[in-house]
């Protein structure tokens, strides 16, 4: 496996070896749910071809799951980088609200500035926002000792608390029915590329990142220390690397990638700030982060698979009147095949 | 002065009332922890046990049918567990978040198919108060602790119950063996295995119970989401514990007191934004962390699959 100077034809083998688990997985999940929706009585095939052509069949639908993309590989990056370091980071969702809070609050106060300088401030709010959130739970785990997962998951309720007084109390919008905020200034929107159907920018700053962090954890020898954190803590404190400041540092990174995502929500999708803009992309950033099998380099691929069974989801239950949470059982079983293929694998 | 005594009892009888959840969600997260296994499913096997708490009464007509579906599906989540965990020997998070992923899609995916959309969520009886006879006349403590439904009192014997077990039993002490050190217990012939599964079937049984509990006693239907958190607290009230069944039970009125705190403020309007003191129970389970990471101990093997081949235990 390690062999770099393979021949040709045994790299493309090894590349098949590496994506024929997942395509076994997916094709078990189908079947799997299938026997599921058939036996609550609906069509089978008709059903698998809305989930899965929905997004190919108009430029519409093409582009709703590439807005889908943008928050949910950011979600699964603000999992699996602090994962890379052996730290479970359940707090995206908190930090997207957060990090969504910042963006607007930059965006509402300094409303006048042009774009060239409202947006990087937008932007960056979000992300320092976003940070700052995760940063917290970072911090107990660094000084106590305390248990990341249960922290990260607390703060996702604080911020739900947050962002309705921000909504209701602080920048109401008294013209909408559901909590949201008056909008940001037009200079903090991210450019469109397309307007109709609109699709922002956002989506260049996505592959941007995601490359960034994959450069980040595979290419740097900062972020080998993080790796090597998770890998082995005991082998890298001997070694010299101080394995609990890479534990803060990788759930910090986290934090600033989910807020970015907040900042992109707001800046891009909506110009404002909508309670539940979090929608469920934590669930869907850790289902593709595990899927992925914290594989950076897969995620964003994984996400945009993830991000068409979702767009197909809605049209299904649009058209054929089959719940939307029927697609969290699909993809709930792809991660299920995928880990056990690892099992089989290693026997 | 005259109105704080009824005042008392009012608020710490619901308090009481509120500590199930906690308390047997929190009970199932120790039985499984003591024997090594990490469950971090509870907030999902929970909306599940909701979910079918409720439409076990809503299709059968009686809640004792939406318990046993519940406590079913608990089973079933708790098996899943260990065998991925111990069976296959899959890292325990991430089967604990599959599990969570799972259980809370099929607990609205069941209850959309059954009930579907409506306008008015159907609802079903809540469960009755069972006063016990002569001990439920006891000023103040009788009202306050005698006189709550059964699921109250059944928590409360489950923790009695488990601290018998735990400490008083050889079995108990087998049990903790396989969570402290799982190779000694090996080579005295405890089936460290078997004693896995026994747990994490017994404790998915109760995190499915205490989901069960919300629509049976608290809001007579299920709505997406309503365990609001509340299987995530029961794993900081079982680090809490110290991973003991009687301190858990303790602890538990802490946490159902901060709930029924905050409902408490919110409905008297002291001035304080209502999102803030939603945001209560939260902190102060973070605050709680603190002291609870600095002193009590967790069981030494906690969240990692023992495998007899390997030479070393770390």
């Amino acid at each position: 496996m390690t062999d770099i100077n393979l021949p040709s034809n045994s790299k493309i083998r090894l590349a098949i070896a590496n994506v024929m688990p997942y395509l076994l997985a997916v094709l078990a999940s189908f079947a799997a749910s299938g026997i599921f929706i058939a036996i609550m009585g609906f069509n089978v095939p008709k059903a698998f071809a809305t989930i899965l052509f929905t997004s190919f069949r108009t430029p519409n639908g093409f582009i709703q799951t590439l807005l889908k993309f943008i928050p949910l590989t950011l979600q699964a990056l603000a999992f699996t980088v602090p994962l890379a370091a052996g730290k479970f980071n359940i707090g995206g969702e908190g930090q997207l609200i957060v990090g969504g809070i910042g963006a607007t609050a930059v965006g509402i106060m300094l409303a006048d500035l042009p774009l060239p300088i409202l947006l990087p401030l937008v932007i960056l709010a979000g992300v320092i926002f976003g940070g700052f959130w995760a940063a917290i739970p970072a911090w107990l785990l660094y000084r106590f000792g305390i248990n990341e997962i249960l922290t990260t998951v607390m703060m996702n309720f604080v911020s739900f608390g947050l962002i309705d007084y921000v909504a209701t109390e602080i920048w109401r919008d008294p013209l909408a029915g559901h909590p949201t905020t008056i909008p940001i200034g037009v200079g903090g929107e991210l450019p469109m590329l397309i307007s109709s159907p609109p699709l922002h920018s956002g989506i260049i700053l996505i592959i941007i990142v995601a490359v960034g962090v994959y450069m980040y954890t595979n290419r740097t020898s900062a972020g080998y220390e993080l790796v090597a954190t998770g890998a082995n803590p005991r082998a890298s404190k001997v070694y010299g690397i101080n394995t609990r400041k890479m534990f803060l540092l990788s759930l910090i990174i986290g934090g600033c990638l989910a807020g970015l995502s907040g900042a992109i929500e707001v800046s891009g999708s909506q110009h404002r700030l909508i309670e539940g803009l979090q929608s469920n992309f934590l669930l869907l950033g850790l289902i593709i982060g595990l899927i992925a099998k914290g594989d950076n380099r897969a995620v964003p691929f994984v996400a945009f698979f993830i991000a068409v069974l979702e767009i197909g989801a809605s049209g299904m239950q649009r058209t054929m009147m089959i719940p939307v949470e029927m697609v969290f059982i699909v993809e709930a079983l792809v991660l299920l095949f995928v880990l056990l293929s690892d099992v089989i694998r290693r026997r | 002065m005259d109105e704080f005594i009824p005042q008392f009892v009012g608020f710490a009888r619901l308090v009481v009332l509120s500590i199930v959840p906690f308390v047997l969600a929190g009970q199932g997260t120790m039985l499984g922890g003591r024997t090594g296994l990490f469950n971090v499913a509870q907030e999902g096997i929970m909306l599940l046990g909701a979910s079918l708490g409720f439409l076990g009464a809503y299709l059968y007509g009686g809640l004792e049918y939406g318990v046993l579906l519940a406590v079913f599906a608990g089973a079933i989540g708790g098996l899943a567990l260990a065998y991925f965990t111990t069976t296959l020997k899959m890292n325990q998070f991430v089967i604990g978040l599959a599990i969570f992923f799972f259980t809370m899609g099929l607990s609205t995916l069941f209850y959309k198919f059954v009930v579907g959309v409506t306008l008015q969520p159907p609802l079903i009886p809540t469960l009755k108060d069972l006063p016990i006879p002569i001990l439920s006349r006891i000023p103040i403590f009788g009202e306050i602790f005698f006189n709550q439904n059964i699921m109250v009192y059944f928590a409360i014997l489950v923790s009695l119950f488990f601290w018998y077990l735990l400490y008083k039993t050889s079995f108990g002490l087998k049990l903790r063996a396989v969570g402290e050190n799982p190779k000694a217990a090996d080579s005295l012939g405890v089936n460290v295995g078997r004693m896995r599964y026994l747990t994490a079937i017994i404790g998915g049984m109760l995190m499915g119970l205490a989901g069960a509990y919300l629509p049976m006693v608290y809001t007579g239907t299920f709505t997406a989401g309503m365990v609001q958190g509340r299987g995530w607290i029961a794993i900081a009230l079982t680090f809490f514990g110290g991973w003991s069944p009687g301190l858990i039970l303790l602890g538990s009125l802490f946490f159902a007191g901060v709930e029924v705190l905050a409902l408490r403020v919110q409905v008297g309007g002291f001035g304080i934004p209502y999102q803030f003191l939603l945001m209560l129970p939260y902190l102060a389970t973070i605050l709680t962390m603190i002291f609870a990471f600095k002193w009590i101990k967790a069981p030494a093997f906690l969240g990692q699959n023992y495998d007899r081949e390997k030479r070393s235990l770390s």
